[in-house]
């Protein structure tokens, strides 16, 4: 497994493509239900037939190692700039949730690293990203150090989308699993606090950014007005809504995948 | 120069290998589901996670010239939540032939 330090973090990383296949892409995923094979088993596998793309585990996720602290979006796009600091010129960022908006911050953050962004499903403001998710219910106003509630893994398996359960969570040891990992970060970790404390995105910042974004976001999703004031704010901005919910990468694979990749198509040359 | 193996003997060495690869991912949890056989599935029978599954793909990749992303590429989600270890077997054969 490839591991790489940051931050002082072991992070797991990806690589697919070929190396020197146009501009390198990296892929981020959401919080808690998401890791880097939310990307991996998804768009990732065809946007790699045309450039080199890059997916790690954020933070806590995946085979990435647990953090305490540090998932609010500074942090993160600290762990993406680290990550991605040997990336020869500016790179293309997708992101899914959280991830696209850590994506979002980064770009913001360092424009001359960046060449195009694409944010899938990103919350605004960013604190309402701690009440979306299809579990929040579920998990309710769990705090640091509240005693475990026997019966929230299978209220939070309930508020599963059906199609993010059947790839994540269909068996018992999936769903305990991720219910570990989901129970962990939501009660051991600064996740949710730091969740709910993110300051919004400033509108006159998000006018500062010059660099193509498309924002793709699904017709049933809590986030779409979000979607649209980003459209909105960002002078250089997409909007494209896809037939689905939260989860598009999932719920509308193909069309995600066909904007994504028309989205990053080099220019031609001549 | 030695003949090649028959394709018999060249898809129980495959599956042996997927066999130990996954023990190296998952550990010796796995061994307690049974045997593995070519018609097991990583989803509904190993009960894999989606990032156990990355896992095994990557230590295929290092120990079979194959290209596993390029492999799953064409496939849709259905197909990958229903891939079985006989279809993997299969294809990393194909690649040795």
């Amino acid at each position: 497994m490839s591991v790489v330090a940051a931050n002082g973090l072991g992070f797991h990383v990806q690589e697919l493509g070929e190396v020197g296949a146009g501009t390198p892409l990296v892929m981020l995923h959401g919080l808690l239900l998401g890791s880097l094979a939310s990307w991996y088993f998804t768009a990732a596998p065809v946007l790699a037939r045309a450039r080199r793309v890059r997916l790690f585990d954020l933070r806590g996720h995946g085979r990435s190692e647990l953090a305490a602290t540090g998932y609010d979006l500074r942090t993160m796009a600290g762990d993406l700039a680290a990550l991605t600091a040997d990336l020869p010129g500016p790179i293309d960022l997708a992101g899914h949730s959280w991830g696209g908006l850590v994506a979002l911050r980064f770009a913001l953050t360092h424009p001359e690293r960046v060449r195009r962004l694409a944010i899938v499903e990103g919350p605004l403001p960013p604190s309402r990203g701690a009440e979306l998710t299809a579990f929040s219910g579920a998990i309710g106003t769990t705090d640091l150090g509240a005693p475990a509630d026997p019966a929230l893994p299978g209220r939070l398996l309930e508020a599963l989308p059906a199609t993010v359960r059947e790839l994540v969570a269909s068996g018992r040891r999936q769903a305990e699993r991720l219910v570990r990992s989901i129970y962990t970060l939501t009660t051991q970790t600064s996740l949710l606090a730091d969740l709910r404390a993110e300051p919004d995105f400033d509108t006159a910042e998000l006018a500062t950014l010059d660099r193509p974004v498309l924002c793709a976001y699904g017709d049933r999703s809590a986030c779409l007005d979000g979607g649209r004031r980003l459209a909105a704010a960002l002078p250089d901005a997409r909007l494209t809504i896809l037939p689905g919910g939260h989860y598009l990468h999932l719920e509308a694979k193909d069309a995600l995948i066909a904007a994504l990749d028309a989205h990053f198509a080099e220019p031609a040359h001549g | 120069m030695m003949s090649a193996a028959a394709p018999a003997d060249r898809t129980a060495e495959i599956l042996r290998t997927v066999e130990e690869l996954l023990i190296e991912v998952v550990g010796d949890e796995l061994t307690l589901t049974g045997p593995i056989t070519l018609a097991t599935s990583f989803n509904a029978d190993l009960e894999l996670e989606s990032i156990e599954f990355v896992a095994l793909a990557e230590k295929l990749q290092q120990h079979y010239a194959i290209d596993f992303v390029a492999w799953i590429s064409g496939k849709q989600l259905d197909e990958i939540i229903q891939l079985t270890v006989g279809e993997l077997v299969e294809y990393v054969a194909t690649c040795q032939s």
